[in-house]
């Protein structure tokens, strides 16, 4: 969209006295803080992580003034120190964040410093991956526009995070969605030590999105306060009164080095590092506000003298704040889950007619939409006519619960995660419900987010559950090759900060997928589909159950060797057991269900029994989850056992598409059972 | 013909010495020279030929000394003062706003009713897009001494005796 005319509200001639003097007290205080931080460091007290922000003074100033807390959304970077304080995080929180104490109030010392974040008045917790919080500021437009609230997300990059792909991901959804969302850009020339120039061929880098139909770029001098405020005024102007995206890109310079880990005397000459020292915003500002006799030199001498002793006070109090404990650390990796009064072991005696597994998932997300009407769901290939889903999981729920509920995501998986994201921090009572891909083989693009999402709860002290189950279907059996069969919860599950299940049978898919929505955090919720309609996974489903998390179930009781399994290995494992049962041999088949949290006292009860152990999985038994469950088995049940605990899983092998090599890669009953006599008669 | 005031930066390097070459070009007993950062409003208003210097910063911007200047110069009454505006700028480093602070003083001057003076037609230069482009002509005289410097001397003597006609 072309540039429109900028009004000018804010002028070194117009602007009211009193707002030119918090202006200033702000700017004052702020580049004291910013200068001193290094101090910390060398100390040896704390901040090892400090990006200045001298030099971008001006349009942090103004992002910070037009943002109104509890209303509108901030998402800050790491070098946004005063535009953390222009929202009204005091010096005291800034240092308190600087120094990793109990009391920061953006993650209690459990983030990196120079992260700035109050959740509580909607400054977000975010992470150090450049503009990853874009997609968080969209997600949380779309609440924004949903709930028709008059209000704005606010992101703050670097220039350089344009870069990134999710970026453009999130910039395109915000302009097809019609989102109000602020992406302001920072731009001071330098990703750390790397030129504008190694990072796109435009020096205007939001130009590069002036194609964009509904997104209005602006432009503005960030090192000079009234045009910064100028263009701050008009872009929330225009996201909130319009509904649309601006891309903000202020002109900065960077002081200093990007941060105390980075030298920029090895890399700008002695001309460019005075010339940014001559452009500084704060000495602009101030030789304004004498020259058009705003202030005299003594009042601005009063309000610097003022900025001292606030910060000194700060520094005096954060230093004598506690620090975290270590025993501290297990807390707020999960978020609590629903307590199920009527199903807390997960069973049901239920009667009556057999539902297949996608049945079972189909009605039980059109309960959970009708049972809460904050609950939301998209992905790819969610809903056009008669299609709902890839599988047809969703068939039916947009019809039944509208567009603005259930809908289609462009094909960026990365987007679809990170706007779950954002969109679950609008309030507490939002339960996003996504297709994380359309098969878990095309799910990593989206690993970036996935990780992330995985940090929030921790990372924001329990300030911020991110409230998404991510559905995946996953697994072979389908002659799929290795784009449509894979198995992806080994890796998944080394990543705190997730729960997964695995479900094998409808009643357990319907129960976990009513647990997962309604409980608070991040679930993976991986749907083996060779399963969907396969009549050995239909049961009997009782229309309110609920599986809580970490509660496998016997599916067959034995005492003479115990299957530890889960998903499509389930039903293989039951088969040779019952193969085995006829030749006397006695097998219990434990359904794991939840890999994370894992039921530890049902498996080591089971061996205790049992004495022996198989596991088996559809995924690699090299980096598989089997490796984990051996191992826990082995450091706390050594004694009980009889036998090495022994794996049967896919070799070290990506699955082939012809048949022949699919069935040479999965595991089968054959060679389960081959296992389990070995085992049986070890 | 009033005497002409010349108004440049005199802690810069490569502005003051264009400015210089265009003093000489000039006549020395016919300009003063005025530092821009110095400045006063008085500066304006007591002379009414003027010839100055606006080198583009960064992606597009007038240097500090004029943009702090600007909200005084915003409120001033030009009407029957005569201005030219020349400047700096590097139309390999920074195509798309290729002396763009020459055409941000000028439209700024203009309001203020002012004569814009010394425009040339927008020839042998290549770049995206320049503030200072007016369909084919520039409005004022751009120099690029990081890639035609070459060409300096020669722009500078055409320009200034453009401006004695049209000063006349």
């Amino acid at each position: 969209m072309k540039d429109l005319q900028i009004p000018k509200i804010y002028s070194i001639k117009k602007t009211d006295k009193k707002l030119l003097k918090d202006w200033f007290y702000l700017m004052t205080i702020g580049r004291a803080i910013d200068n001193k931080a290094p101090n910390y460091l060398k100390q040896a007290i704390g901040w090892s992580y400090h990006a200045p922000y001298a030099g971008h003074d001006g349009i942090q100033l103004a992002t910070g003034y037009f943002f109104e807390k509890n209303k509108d959304h901030m998402f800050l970077y790491y070098r946004d120190m005063l535009t953390a304080m222009a929202c009204g995080i005091t010096a005291e929180e800034i240092i308190l964040n600087g120094i990793s104490k109990a009391t920061d109030p953006s993650s209690a010392g459990r983030h990196m410093s120079n992260h700035f974040a109050k959740p509580e008045w909607n400054i977000h917790s975010t992470s150090s991956s450049t503009g990853n919080h874009t997609l968080h500021a969209v997600g949380v437009a779309r609440a924004i526009k949903y709930y028709g609230e008059k209000a704005v997300a606010i992101s703050g990059q670097g220039e350089s995070s344009v870069s990134e792909g999710y970026v453009y991901e999130a910039f395109n959804g915000a302009d097809k969605e019609q989102l109000p969302v602020i992406f302001v850009i920072q731009d001071n020339g330098y990703g750390i030590s790397v030129p504008k120039k190694d990072q796109t061929a435009n020096r205007k880098v939001a130009n590069n999105f002036s194609g964009f139909k509904n997104t209005r770029i602006i432009h503005c001098n960030g090192k000079d306060v009234f045009d910064s405020m100028n263009a701050m005024a008009e872009a929330k102007k225009y996201a909130m009164e319009e509904s649309k995206p601006v891309i903000l890109q202020a002109n900065c310079v960077r002081m200093h080095s990007h941060s105390n880990s980075d030298d920029h005397l090895l890399y700008r000459n002695q001309a460019e590092r005075n010339y940014v020292q001559e452009y500084d915003p704060l000495a602009k500002f101030r030789r304004m506000l004498v020259r058009y006799k705003r202030f005299t030199e003594e009042e601005l001498q009063e309000i610097e003298a003022n900025a001292k002793t606030e910060l000194k006070a700060a520094h005096k109090a954060a230093m004598g704040a506690p620090d975290p404990k270590p025993e501290s650390i297990h807390d707020f990796v999960f978020p609590e889950p629903i307590v199920s009064e009527k199903y807390p072991e997960g069973l049901h005696n239920e009667e009556g007619e057999k539902k297949k597994l996608i049945t079972g998932l189909n009605e039980t997300l059109k309960a959970e939409f009708s049972h809460n009407p904050d609950t939301f769901i998209w992905g790819q290939d969610m809903a056009n006519k008669d299609k709902g889903g890839i599988f047809n999981v969703s068939k039916g729920l947009q019809q039944e619960f509208g567009e603005k509920r259930v809908f289609n995501a462009p094909i960026a998986e990365d987007f679809i995660v990170g706007t779950a994201n954002g969109m679950s921090r609008y309030n507490d009572k939002i339960r996003v419900v996504v297709e994380g891909a359309e098969f878990a083989d095309y799910f990593w693009p989206a690993m970036e987010q996935y990780v992330d999402t995985s940090h929030d709860y921790w990372r924001s002290n329990g300030k911020f559950s991110p409230n998404i189950t991510i559905r995946l279907a996953s697994g072979g059996y389908i002659g799929g090759g290795m784009y449509h069969s894979q198995n992806i919860e080994g890796s998944l599950a080394a990543i705190p900060g997730v729960r997964i299940v695995y479900p094998s049978f409808a009643d357990d898919a319907a129960g976990l997928l009513r647990t997962s929505i309604r409980s608070r955090g991040l679930t993976m919720f991986m749907e083996p589909k060779a399963l969907y309609q396969d009549p050995k996974a239909a049961t009997v489903i009782p229309d309110d159950f609920e599986v809580p998390f970490g509660k496998a179930r016997i599916r067959k009781e034995g005492s003479d060797l115990t299957i530890l399994t889960y998903g499509n290995t389930t039903h293989l494992s039951l088969e040779a057991a019952g193969k085995l049962e006829e030749e006397g041999k006695s097998v219990e088949v434990v359904d794991l269900r939840s890999l994370i949290p894992l039921d530890e006292e049902t498996i080591l009860k089971s061996i205790e029994k049992t004495n022996k152990v198989l596991i088996v999985h559809e995924d690699k038994v090299f980096g598989g989850f089997g490796g984990e469950l051996s191992a826990i088995i082995t450091e706390k049940a050594f004694n009980l056992l009889d036998a090495p605990v022994k794996r049967v899983g896919s070799p070290f092998t990506p699955v082939g598409f012809n048949r022949i090599l699919e069935r040479a890669i999965l595991p089968n009953t054959e060679r389960i059972m081959a296992a389990a006599k070995e085992l049986i008669e070890f | 013909m009033s005497k002409t005031v010349i108004i440049y930066s005199f802690h810069t390097q490569k502005s003051k010495k264009v400015a210089e070459k265009i003093i000489e070009a000039f006549g020395k007993s016919q300009i003063t020279a005025v530092n821009a950062e110095e400045l006063t409003t008085e500066d304006f208003e007591k002379n009414d030929n003027f010839i100055l210097s606006a080198p583009t910063w960064f992606d597009g911007e007038l240097p500090n000394y004029w943009d702090e200047f600007v909200p005084d110069l915003e409120d001033m009454d030009l009407k029957g003062k005569t201005f030219a505006v020349f400047g700096l700028g590097d139309q390999k480093g920074y195509p798309e706003n290729f002396c763009d602070a020459i055409g941000i003083l000028v439209e700024i001057l203009e309001d203020c009713g002012a004569k814009i003076i010394g425009k040339i037609p927008a020839e042998g230069y290549t770049f995206e897009s320049s503030r200072a482009q007016r369909d084919d002509i520039f409005v004022g005289l751009p120099l690029d001494q990081e890639n035609q410097g070459r060409l300096t001397n020669d722009r500078i003597k055409n320009w200034v005796s453009q401006l004695k006609k049209e000063m006349k």
